[in-house]
C-alpha cells in the first residue's frame, strides 16, 4: 500500500498525489504518536476503560462493508431496464383497456387482463433472474470479513485476556504465536524467531522474519511491523502493539481500494445494453408511428393505445435476455468441468475477446515447487527430469562423482517427508523444510532411493544449519561402513563460498587439485546455470582424519571445532520452479489466437526471463535491448528499441517510467516480461494495456492483487494458491491454477460469442412475423391474425429451447487461429445480422404466416378479399349474423373461435419457419451439410420438443378458452412448409455466395 | 461538450460529406441495396400471390370447404340488443324508435312485392313440410329458386297492422331467425320428451319449434304470455337447405315473431329463447348458438 502510494504519486494526477501523501503522512504520524505515548505504560497494556474509549472513537476492528446500494434499489433497478419499462407500459395499457371494457359492462374477453398479468410476470421473473446473478457476483467484501481472526490474546490492565479480535483497539498489546492470524497491524515489541507469511499481501512467498528493530523507512519493508490478515508461521510468544485497526489497516485500505475500482462493464454487457437500447427505441418508434397512423385512420384513442401495446409486445424479444443468460451459464458449466469456475457469467464471453493475458509466473506458468533442474559434476552439465510426472529422461548416474554428490545432497539436508505418504507419488508428497531443501530431498529420494534409511546408515554427529552470514550448511556423519571409523563432513551452500573452502575437486571419482583451470570450469558452469535463472548450490565433502577426530569426538557447531576449509568439491546442483508441461503449448495457442501473454512476476529478472523463454513467452531468437547491445558491442542507449522484440522490465525500472513510456514499451515490444514487480504495479500494467485498447485478462492470487483483478476486464484468481479476497475480486477462478485452463476458457469464450450471435439472430427473426400481423390488422383491417398471448407463447415457451440449443453448436472453423475480436468493430449484433434477420428471413416468415392465415380463413368461408376491411363488423360483439363469402351467418363467438384458429395457424407457421431458421443458424458461413444436421443432438431434440409443445398447445383440451389455441386441421401445418424450404435454400445460396466470393458485395451485405 | 460531439456524430452519420455517405451508405450502395430488396420482395410477393391464387383454385365457389366453425347455426334476433338489453320507455317514442326501425328495415326483404318474380321465387306450401331439394351444390344448374316467405305470416308482428311492432303498447315483438348455413338441414326434434311441456302438444314433424321462457327463476311470474307467429310457429323445413350466396342470392330464411304480451314493467327481465331440433346444438361459450337470451326492460308509462 505504501509502496503503491509511492508509485501512484508519480503516475496519477497531482490532486490525487496530494491526497495520498496526506493520508500516508497521517498514518505515519499516528504511528509515532501511538508508539511514543503508549510504550511508557510498558507491558501492562491499556486499561480497559481507556480501551473502551478508543473503541468508541475508532469503531470495532473489522472491515466495514462498503456502503452499497440497498438491496431493494438493486432489485428495482432490475425491473426498470429499457425493455422492462416498455413492458410495464404495455401492462398498464392492458389494465386500463380491461378496466374500461369492464366499466362498459363488456366482459366477454379477459385477454387484456391475462396479458397484463403475463407481462408483469415476465418482467418480474427476468428481474429476479438478473438480481440473483448480480447478487452472486457482488459479495466481494464478505471474504475480507472471513479473514478476521475470531480470537486474540490481549494484555490489558496487566492481565492476559482472550477477547474477540474486533474488540481490539490501537495501542493494545497482543500476543501472537506460530499459527495465529495477525489480528491487526502491529508493531513488534518482543519476538523470538518470529516469521510471518506475507504472501497474501505482498506476494513474497518466503516467510518473513519479524524482529523489534526498525529496518526500513517503508512500513511494508520494515521488519518490525506485522500486518492484519497475514499469519504467523513460526515463533514462540511474540508481543506487539496495535498501530492500526479495521479499515485503517493495510488490508483495509486495499479492500476499500478494490471496492473503489469500479466494476468495469463486460464487453458483452455493453453489447447487450447497446442492442437492447436499439430494440427499445425501435419498439417505441414503431409503436408510436402506428399509434399515430391508427389515430389518423380513425380508431378510438383507447384502441390506438392497445395497438401501441400490442406492437411493443410483438416487437420486444421477451425471451432474449433469458436465452443469453442460459447460453452463458451453459458455457460456464462446461468451463467448470475444465477447472475454470466463472463467477460472473458475462466473463465467459469477455474471455473470448481477450487480447492480452497478464499472467503470474509462480504456480500459474510454473509448477510452484522447486525442482532440481541441472547438475554439474565431472565438468559436465547434466539435465535432471523436471516434469510433473517424472516422464522425462534422466542423466547418466554411473559416475563415482555422482555417488559422492548424491551422498552430500542427501545428508546435508534437514528436510523430511511428512509421515503417512507412502501412496503419494514422490513429487507430490508434503515436506517439512524450505523450498530448495525440499527440492533436493525429492530429487535424492527419486534418484538414490529411500532417504530415511540412507540417513539412518550415516548417523549424524553434528549439524550447523544454513545462516545468512556463513551462507553454507554443514553436518558431520558417521560412515555406513562400520569398519571405517572416519567421520564424513558434508557441506552445501552458495557456490562461490563453497569453492573458497575447497582445495580439491572430484572428477570421475578422482580427487584432483583445484587449480585455475578447474576454477574457470566451475565459473563457466556457475554462470551458465545462473543464466538459466536457476538457484545454484555448491556441494563439497571431507573425510575427517580418524586420529584427529575419533569416534565420540565432541563437535560443537558454535565453535566450529572441525575443518571448514581444504574440502573436496563434489559438484553443483541447480534448482528452478519448472514450467508446467501444458504451458508451452498453451502459450503457443495463445500466440496463434492473436493473444499476447505478458508475464508479471515478483521473481528475479533472470529467472523470469528464463521461464519466459522456456514456455515461449519470449520466443527463440527474440532479443532484448540488452542482448542486442551485447551482441553488437554497443551501449544500450544506441540500440534502436524497435529492433528488440522482447523486453524485460523490472519493478525498479517500472517505478521510474511515466505511463506514456510504459505504453510505448508495451506497444513496441511484443514480448514483455515484468520482473520484481510488486503486485500493486500490476494495476499500472493493466491500466496501460487497457489504454492501448486491449481486453486484458489478469491472473492473481494475493490479497493485494484484488485491485488489479477488478480493474482487469477479466480477473482470474487461482483456486489453490489464491486468497479469498483475490477470488472475490476475480471474475473467474482457475481450480487447478493452470495457465492452460485460461486458454480453454478463451476458446469457449470465442465459441459462445459466435453461438450467441446465432442465438440472437434466431430469436430476433421471429419478431417480424409477430409484428406484421398487427401492422396489417391496423392498416388493412383484417381480422387479427395473431394474438398477444400467442406471441408470448412463441417468445417464452416454444422458441427458448431451440435458441439455447444453438449454444451447443460446434465451431465452424478453427476459432483459435483467428485474431481476438475488436470490440469496436465486431459487434455481437451488427447491422447485417439485424437486417438479414428482420428484412429477409423475418419477411419470408411473415409471408408464410399470412399464407397459412388466409388459407385457414378461406377454407372456413372467408375469402381473402372479403377479409380486407372486415375488422369493425368482425369485432362487433352484438352482431350475431355476419355473412361470410358463401352467405353463411356467423355469431360473434363463432367468429372469435375462428380468430383463435387463425392465431394458432399463424403460430404454427412461425414454428415451422423457426425450425428451418434454427437449422440455417447452425452456421454462418459453412453449408449446413458441411456442419452436419444431427451432430448437435441438443438442437435435434429442441426441434422435436418444439413440435411436441406446439402440438400440445394446439390439441390439448381446454386450450381454446385459456390460451386461445384451437385444434387446427392437419393440412394447415403443411402450408408454411414450402416457405421453410425457401428459407433453407435461400440461406444456403447466401452462404455459398459468402464462401465463394469473399469480400464481394454479397459478402459485405449478407454475412453477419 | 460530449453532447456536441454526439450531435456531430449524428450529423456525420446522416450526411458524411467526406465520403459522400447518406446514413452510412453512398448513393451507389443505396441503389444496389434498394435494387436487391426490390427484387427480393418482388419474388416474395410473387410467390405469395401465386400461393394464394393456387389456394383459391382449390376452393369451391358454392360449397364451403369446412363448416365446423359455423354449424350448428346461431339463432339471431331483430332488433339486436344493444349492450345486451332491449329497454325502452312507453312514454318516449324515441326510446323504441331505433328498435322499430331496424325491424322495419329487416322485414323490408320480406315484402310481397319483392317476392313476385316467378323465376326466383316459388310457393312452398302453407304448412311445414320436408326439405326442398334443388339439386346438388356443385352441379351446373345455375341459380335456384327460393321459397316465398311473406311478412304477413307474422300476423300481429308483421308491421302491417301495427307499425310500432307492439312497442307502443308495451307488447314488443322480436323477429327471430336461424342463421344461414350452406347445405344445412335442420332436423325436427327426435322425441318429444326433450321439449319443454307447452311444446310437446304442438310438436309437428317438419318444424323446428322455438320456445321462450324466463332465464332466471324469480322472473317466472313476471313474463306473462308469449305469442309466437310464423309458419307453424317455428322454422318449417321446406325452406332448407340453403344453397349459398351465389346459387340462391334471393334466399329468405323463415322467420318467427315472438311477442311478449304481458311483460311486467319497471323490471329487468331475462328471457331465453331456444330453437329445438335434433341437430341444433347449444354451447356454453356461445350464447347465440341455437338459443339466445335477452334482457328486456320496460319503463312504466308514467
Amino acid at each position: 500500500m505504501f509502496e503503491m502510494d509511492g508509485e501512484m504519486d508519480k503516475k496519477k494526477k497531482k490532486k490525487k498525489k496530494i491526497n495520498k501523501k496526506e493520508k500516508m503522512e497521517g498514518m505515519k504520524k499516528e504511528m509515532d504518536i501511538v508508539s511514543k505515548r503508549q510504550t511508557p505504560q510498558g507491558f501492562r497494556g491499556l486499561t480497559s476503560a481507556f480501551a473502551a474509549q478508543v473503541l468508541e472513537r475508532d469503531g470495532p476492528n473489522e472491515l466495514k462493508p462498503p456502503k452499497g446500494t440497498p438491496e431493494y434499489v438493486k432489485f428495482a433497478r432490475q425491473l426498470a431496464g429499457g425493455l422492462q419499462c416498455l413492458m410495464w407500459v404495455a401492462a398498464c395499457i392492458c389494465f386500463i383497456a380491461f378496466g374500461i371494457e369492464l366499466a362498459r359492462g363488456n366482459v366477454t374477453c379477459f385477454d387484456n387482463l391475462y396479458l397484463a398479468i403475463t407481462l408483469i410476470a415476465v418482467v418480474v421473473v427476468t428481474g429476479c433472474f438478473g438480481y440473483y446473478q448480480e447478487f452472486k457476483s457482488t459479495n466481494i467484501i464478505a471474504s475480507f470479513k472471513n479473514l478476521v481472526p475470531q480470537q486474540a490474546i490481549v494484555i490489558r490492565d496487566g492481565q492476559k485476556n482472550q477477547i474477540n479480535a474486533h474488540q481490539l483497539v490501537v495501542g493494545d498489546l497482543v500476543e501472537i504465536k506460530g499459527g495465529d492470524g495477525i489480528p491487526a497491524d502491529i508493531r513488534i515489541i518482543t519476538s523470538q524467531a518470529c516469521k510471518v507469511d506475507n504472501s497474501s499481501l505482498t506476494g513474497e512467498s518466503e516467510p518473513q522474519t519479524r524482529t523489534p528493530e526498525c529496518t526500513h523507512e517503508n512500513p511494508l519493508e520494515t521488519r518490525n511491523i506485522a500486518f492484519f490478515s497475514t499469519t504467523c508461521m513460526e515463533g514462540t510468544v511474540t508481543t506487539g502493539m496495535i498501530i492500526n485497526t479495521g479499515d485503517r489497516t493495510i488490508i483495509g485500505r486495499i479492500a476499500t481500494l478494490a471496492s473503489g475500482v469500479g466494476n468495469e462493464k463486460t464487453p458483452i454487457a455493453i453489447e447487450i445494453e447497446h442492442f437492447v437500447d436499439i430494440i427499445a427505441g425501435l419498439a417505441i418508434f414503431f409503436g408510436f408511428t402506428f399509434f399515430v397512423v391508427a389515430m389518423f385512420i380513425g380508431y378510438a384513442f383507447l384502441e390506438a393505445m392497445i395497438f401501441f401495446m400490442a406492437i411493443v409486445v410483438a416487437y420486444v424479444p421477451e425471451g432474449l435476455l433469458a436465452t443469453v443468460t442460459v447460453c452463458l451459464s451453459l458455457t460456464a458449466k462446461r468451463l467448470a468441468r475444465k477447472n475454470c469456475v466463472v463467477k460472473n457469467l458475462e466473463a465467459v464471453e469477455t474471455l473470448g475477446s481477450t487480447s492480452v493475458i497478464c499472467s503470474d509466473k509462480t504456480g500459474t506458468l510454473t509448477q510452484n515447487r522447486m525442482t532440481v533442474a541441472h547438475l554439474w559434476f565431472d565438468n559436465h552439465i547434466h539435465a535432471a527430469d523436471t516434469t510433473e510426472d517424472q516422464s522425462g529422461k534422466s542423466f547418466d548416474q554411473s559416475s563415482e562423482t555422482w555417488r559422492s554428490l548424491a551422498r552430500v545432497a542427501s545428508l546435508c539436508n534437514r528436510a523430511t517427508f511428512r509421515p503417512d505418504q507412502e501412496g503419494v507419488p514422490i513429487p507430490k508428497r508434503l515436506v517439512v523444510g524450505d523450498a530448495s531443501e525440499t527440492a533436493l530431498l525429492k530429487f535424492t529420494e527419486l534418484t538414490v532411493g529411500n532417504i530415511v534409511d540412507y540417513r539412518e546408515r550415516f548417523k549424524k554427529a553434528v549439524e550447523l544449519p544454513f545462516n545468512s552470514t556463513n551462507k553454507f550448511q554443514v553436518s558431520i556423519h558417521e560412515l555406513d561402513d562400520p569398519l571405517d571409523l572416519r567421520y564424513l563432513l558434508v557441506m552445501k551452500g552458495a557456490p562461490e563460498r563453497i569453492l573458497e573452502r575447497c582445495s580439491t575437486i572430484l572428477i570421475k571419482g578422482q580427487e584432483l587439485p583445484l587449480d585455475e583451470q578447474w576454477s574457470e570450469a566451475f565459473q563457466t558452469a556457475y554462470m551458465d546455470l545462473g543464466g538459466l535463472g536457476e538457484r545454484v548450490l555448491g556441494f563439497c565433502h571431507l573425510h575427517l582424519n580418524e586420529k584427529e577426530y575419533p569416534r565420540g569426538c565432541p563437535f560443537d557447531p558454535d565453535e566450529m571445532n572441525f575443518p571448514t576449509s581444504g574440502l573436496c568439491f563434489a559438484g553443483l546442483i541447480s534448482m528452478i520452479d519448472p514450467p508446467r508441461a501444458t504451458v508451452p503449448d498453451a502459450v503457443m495457442k495463445c500466440r496463434t489466437a492473436g493473444i499476447r501473454v505478458v508475464m508479471v512476476t515478483g521473481d528475479h529478472p533472470i529467472t523470469a526471463r528464463a521461464i519466459a523463454a522456456n514456455v515461449g513467452i519470449i520466443t527463440e531468437g527474440s532479443e532484448t535491448v540488452e542482448d542486442i547491445a551485447q551482441r553488437k558491442r554497443i551501449p544500450v542507449e544506441q540500440v534502436n528499441k524497435r529492433d528488440a522484440r522482447a523486453c524485460v522490465i523490472s519493478g525498479g525500472q517500472l517505478k521510474d517510467m511515466s505511463s506514456d513510456e510504459l505504453d510505448e514499451a508495451l506497444r513496441s515490444h511484443p514480448e514483455m516480461v515484468f520482473a520484481r514487480t510488486s503486485p500493486q504495479q500490476k494495476l499500472i500494467i493493466v491500466e496501460s494495456c487497457q489504454r492501448l485498447g486491449s481486453i486484458v485478462a489478469v491472473t492473481g492470487d494475493g490479497v493485494n492483487d484484488s485491485p488489479a483483478l477488478k480493474k482487469a476486464d477479466i480477473g482470474v484468481a487461482m483456486g489453490i494458491a489464491g486468497s479469498d479476497a483475490a477470488k472475490n475480486a476475480a471474475d473467474m477462478i482457475l481450480l487447478d491454477d493452470n495457465f492452460a485452463s485460461i486458454v480453454t476458457g478463451v476458446e469457449q469464450g470465442r465459441l459462445i460469442f459466435d453461438n450467441l450471435k446465432k442465438s440472437i439472430a434466431y430469436t430476433l427473426t421471429k419478431n417480424i412475423p409477430e409484428l406484421t400481423p398487427y401492422l396489417i390488422y391496423i392498416t388493412v383491417s383484417v381480422p387479427l391474425p395473431l394474438g398477444c398471448i400467442t406471441i408470448l407463447f412463441i417468445e417464452l415457451a416454444t422458441d427458448i429451447y431451440p435458441s439455447v440449443s444453438l449454444a451447443y453448436e460446434k465451431a465452424e472453423s478453427d476459432i483459435m487461429n483467428l485474431k481476438p475480436r475488436n470490440p469496436r468493430q465486431h459487434r455481437l449484433v451488427n447491422e447485417a445480422l439485424a437486417v438479414y434477420s428482420y428484412f429477409q428471413i423475418g419477411a419470408i416468415q411473415s409471408y408464410a404466416g399470412f399464407t397459412d392465415y388466409f388459407a385457414a380463413m378461406a377454407q372456413e368461408g372467408w375469402f381473402p378479399l372479403l377479409c380486407v376491411g372486415l375488422r369493425p363488423q368482425w369485432e362487433d360483439v352484438h352482431l350475431q349474423d355476419l355473412q361470410d363469402s358463401y352467405g353463411q351467418e356467423w355469431t360473434f363467438s363463432q367468429r372469435l373461435y375462428q380468430q383463435y384458429t387463425c392465431y394458432t395457424v399463424f403460430f404454427v407457421s412461425i414454428e415451422i419457419c423457426q425450425i428451418s431458421d434454427v437449422l440455417i443458424r447452425k452456421t454462418r458461413r459453412l453449408s449446413v451439410f458441411q456442419q452436419g444436421f444431427f451432430r448437435n443432438r441438443v438442437l435435434v431434440s429442441a426441434i422435436v420438443f418444439q413440435l411436441l409443445l406446439g402440438n400440445l398447445l394446439c390439441y390439448c383440451p381446454g386450450m381454446p378458452n385459456i390460451f386461445n389455441f384451437m385444434p387446427i386441421r392437419v393440412q394447415w401445418w403443411f402450408v408454411p412448409v414450402p416457405y421453410g424450404i425457401l428459407i433453407f435454400v435461400y440461406d444456403e445460396i447466401r452462404k455459398l455466395g459468402v464462401r465463394r466470393f469473399p469480400g464481394s458485395w454479397w459478402d459485405q451485405e449478407l454475412y453477419y | 461538450m460530449s453532447a456536441n460531439k454526439d450531435s456531430d456524430g449524428w450529423r456525420t452519420f446522416v450526411w458524411n460529406s467526406e465520403k459522400k455517405e447518406f446514413l452510412g451508405r453512398t448513393g451507389i450502395s443505396w441503389l444496389k441495396i434498394f435494387l436487391f430488396y426490390v427484387i427480393f420482395y418482388g419474388c416474395l410477393a410473387g410467390i405469395f400471390i401465386g400461393t394464394i391464387q393456387a389456394l383459391l383454385l382449390t376452393l369451391s365457389n358454392y360449397k364451403p370447404t369446412y363448416q365446423d366453425r359455423v354449424a350448428p347455426p346461431g339463432l339471431s334476433h331483430t332488433p339486436r340488443s344493444l349492450k345486451s338489453e332491449i329497454s325502452f320507455s312507453l312514454s318516449d317514442p324515441g326510446s323504441y324508435m331505433k328498435y322499430t326501425e331496424t325491424v322495419e328495415n329487416f322485414l323490408a326483404k320480406y315484402d310481397e312485392l319483392r317476392q313476385a318474380d316467378q323465376m326466383k321465387f316459388e310457393d312452398c306450401g302453407d304448412s311445414p313440410m320436408s326439405y326442398t331439394d334443388r339439386g346438388s351444390l356443385d352441379s351446373d344448374q345455375g341459380q335456384r329458386k327460393a321459397c316465398r316467405f311473406h311478412r304477413s305470416l307474422l300476423a300481429g308482428c308483421s308491421g302491417e297492422s301495427d307499425p310500432h311492432y307492439g312497442f307502443k303498447d308495451g307488447k314488443p315483438c322480436i323477429i327471430v331467425k336461424l342463421n344461414r348455413v350452406v347445405n344445412f338441414r335442420p332436423k325436427a326434434p327426435a322425441n318429444n320428451q326433450t321439449l319443454p311441456d307447452p311444446l310437446q302438444t304442438r310438436s309437428q314433424p317438419n318444424l323446428i319449434p322455438i320456445f321462450c321462457k324466463n332465464k332466471r327463476d324469480e322472473d317466472v311470474d313476471k313474463i306473462g304470455e308469449i305469442k309466437y307467429f310464423g309458419l307453424g310457429e317455428g322454422f318449417p323445413l321446406q325452406y332448407y337447405p340453403y344453397y349459398g350466396k351465389l346459387l340462391q342470392p334471393q334466399y329468405l330464411q323463415p322467420l318467427v315473431a315472438i311477442q311478449f304480451t304481458n311483460l311486467t314493467r319497471d323490471q329487468e327481465l331475462r328471457i331465453e329463447c331456444k330453437a329445438y331440433g335434433a341437430n341444433i346444438g347449444y354451447s356454453e361459450k356461445d350464447r347465440y348458438q341455437g338459443r339466445f337470451d335477452v334482457n328486456k326492460y320496460l319503463f312504466c308509462c308514467t
